[in-house]
């Protein structure tokens, strides 16, 4: 390389930028504007406010690209301020990844949806690949994000870590929206879907958002709360339609041919011996006899419910509702 | 693989890229202009035209000495010297932190990701490093595993991966009923907590999407295939075909998840909250098992036949409880 440099009345902003940040991350004192003028000849054009002007512009580029710029007193006296990069501020600490590591932070980057946060953060933590990315790194996303826009989720992690308390329009999966009122305490992913979970106050309880269903930006509503000794947001992420987990245990016959379905769609399912005429029964945890019967009411005639009896009328008053209908 | 979507060369993100590629050519001597292009995503020439901007920056008081020295060898790799206060990458941003740690997370709570491992020592070595004052406590971000990965998700990852057509035995969800198939696996992902693969079927001669937790058997039949670039991660799970029957529902509010669920389309607000929606689907007696479970809060507009199928399925299953 190294023909010829462009003209020096038309420097391009990409230089004065990185001029910018090396002369602040070394200089050792802070510098105002005036000194940072007189050193960087881009700004030494003729009209001091263009200069001043361009110099504003140029610091909004360094703080949207997360460069901690500062502004710190010069002297003892606190007579002026200037501007200053901290070191320990700017650059980022030792970590070294294993080639399978960096790979595997690539992997995540280009699954899901696009998002310029995750990969610019990658991008930064490369430098730390031991031993280089290993070969196919670039294989397509694995896995499709969740439903939630990424910011959103986003948001919500930081709320819960800062223990905010926080306000958002929120629609029940029965279509009803309310505003809510709820000190953040976690976030969890479940089968695709972001939660966050926390302290709803208008119903004194803890309860699971998903993420999906917010239908407003978080308003912040100051200092929340800290959860109980022992709290685990995933224990109180809600049963959605496909899960009817819980503590009862329902007895289910199934047609050989769905028997596997069966197994694979309702969690901690197991098999529990077979019928005279074939059919599998299966074993299956419940909490909620309409959630369950719903469930099983999918399989139609190839399912029926044996025990318990509450579960088995269940089923026979929906299917009675569904004839008469 | 289709490729990403390139930003725009916005001078912010002209900065970033330099603030990051900068360090990692400097640390990792003899990586190639097309490597570092590769690596951070961005087109090999303008990546040449940053580096040559970069040769004219450096430190005060901006002499011949004082610029950064950047070379580009004939066999394309680069060399950078004169560049110490750029020998370490900027710090990731909270936001930039943050998003690696979920999206991580995410990862981890869908079983049968083979780089689950690597990703979580390498989730913890964020935690360890960046912490305290970067990451925050991340002890409230949880992933709640669901299950197991599919039986055969190896075998059809494999056989993607090795571009080997595949003999599966597939079971529709509903009935039970088996099909044996001859397919092109292509593009292995997961969605929404399923596995899926998109597939040439070629008795079908079209595209399909199976889910792979459906493939009951899975064999190669010893010939390979070329991709024809069918997409992966991020496609629509439903791809409506020209032999759908479109099914319209009015969804009241205890059935509205049908909507969230599954790729209804014409969704309109009716009153008391509820909303009518055209569900496209293959097979009606899918849709008629659907709405067994969904009783009475769903009622189907059209085709009026869905509606003597519901009831009839009713009255089969009722036949199993005797009534």
């Amino acid at each position: 390389m190294g023909e010829a440099s462009a003209p020096r009345d038309r420097m391009e902003p990409l230089e004065r930028l990185l001029n910018l940040v090396g002369l602040l991350l070394e200089s050792r004192t802070p510098l105002t504007f005036d000194e940072i003028r007189g050193t960087l000849d881009a700004y030494q054009t003729d009209n001091l406010e263009s200069a001043k002007r361009m110099f504003e512009r140029d610091k909004d580029v360094l703080r949207e690209y997360g460069v901690p710029l500062r502004m710190e007193d010069t002297d003892a006296w606190g007579t002026e301020q200037g501007y200053v990069i901290r070191k320990d501020e700017y650059y980022l600490p030792e970590i070294s990844f294993t080639p399978e590591e960096i790979t595997a932070l690539f992997v995540a980057s280009q699954s899901g949806r696009e998002e310029t946060a995750v990969e610019q953060g990658v991008r930064k933590l490369v430098f730390g690949a031991d031993g280089g990315v290993l070969a196919g790194k670039a294989g397509g996303p694995l896995v499709a994000g969740s439903d939630a826009p990424g910011t959103a989720v986003l948001a919500a992690a930081d709320a819960a870590q800062q223990r905010r308390r926080i306000r958002f329009g929120y629609r029940t999966a029965q279509g009803t929206e309310a505003e809510r009122d709820v000190d953040a305490w976690g976030v969890v992913f479940r089968g695709g879907h972001w939660y966050l979970v926390g302290h709803d106050r208008g119903r004194d309880e803890v309860r699971a958002f998903r993420m999906s269903r917010v239908i407003t930006l978080f308003a912040d509503g100051g200092e929340g709360s800290e959860p109980p000794e022992g709290f685990r947001a995933r224990d109180h992420v809600e049963a959605g339609p496909w899960d009817v987990h819980g503590g009862e245990r329902a007895s289910i016959a199934f047609d050989p041919e769905v028997a596997w379905l069966a197994r694979d769609g309702f969690a901690e399912a197991r098999d529990d011996g077979v019928l005279d005429d074939g059919r599998v029964v299966v074993s299956v945890p419940f909490a909620d006899e309409g959630i369950l019967a719903a469930a099983v009411l999918q399989y139609g005639a190839d399912a029926e419910v044996l025990e318990p009896a509450a579960v088995r009328d269940e089923v026979v008053r929906r299917l009675h509702e569904v004839v008469d209908a | 693989m289709p490729e990403r979507r390139r930003a725009p060369s916005r001078t912010s993100e002209r900065l970033g890229r330099m603030l990051t590629i900068v360090p990692y050519l400097v640390r990792h001597e003899g990586t190639t202009l097309d490597e570092a292009a590769s690596l951070f995503g961005v087109a090999p020439e303008q990546l040449r035209k940053d580096l040559e901007l970069l040769f004219m920056s450096g430190l005060p008081p901006y002499g011949p000495g004082d610029l950064i020295d950047v070379w580009i060898d004939d066999d394309g790799s680069v060399s950078i010297a004169m560049a110490d206060h750029f020998a370490r990458p900027l710090r990731l941003t909270r936001q930039e932190a943050l998003a690696v740690y979920l999206r991580g997370t995410e990862l981890l709570a869908t079983p049968g990701v083979p780089e689950a491992p690597a990703l979580a020592s390498a989730l913890e070595k964020l935690r360890a490093s960046l912490g305290d004052d970067t990451l925050g406590d991340v002890g409230g971000i949880e992933a709640a595993s669901r299950g197991a990965a599919p039986a055969l998700l190896e075998e059809v990852r494999a056989a993607s991966a090795g571009r080997r057509r595949l003999r599966i035995g597939y079971v529709a969800a509903s009935s039970g009923e088996r099909t044996e198939r001859l397919i092109e696996p292509e593009e292995v992902f997961s969605g929404l907590g399923r596995w899926y693969v998109a597939a040439w079927d070629l008795e079908a001669d079209g595209e399909r999407l199976f889910r792979i937790d459906r493939i009951r058997s899975a064999e190669a039949t010893g010939e390979t295939f070329e991709p024809r670039g069918l997409a992966g991660a991020g496609r629509p799970l439903y791809s409506p075909t020209d032999d759908d029957v479109e099914v319209r529902l009015r969804l009241r509010p205890g059935a509205r998840w049908v909507a969230e669920y599954y790729a209804t389309t014409d969704e309109r607000e009716v009153e008391d909250g509820a909303i009518e929606v055209t569900l496209p689907s293959r097979r009606l007696v899918w849709v008629a098992r659907l709405l067994l479970r969904v009783g009475t809060d769903a009622v189907v507009l059209e085709p009026a036949e869905l509606r003597d199928l519901v009831r009839d399925e009713a009255v089969a299953t009722l036949a199993r409880y005797g009534t």
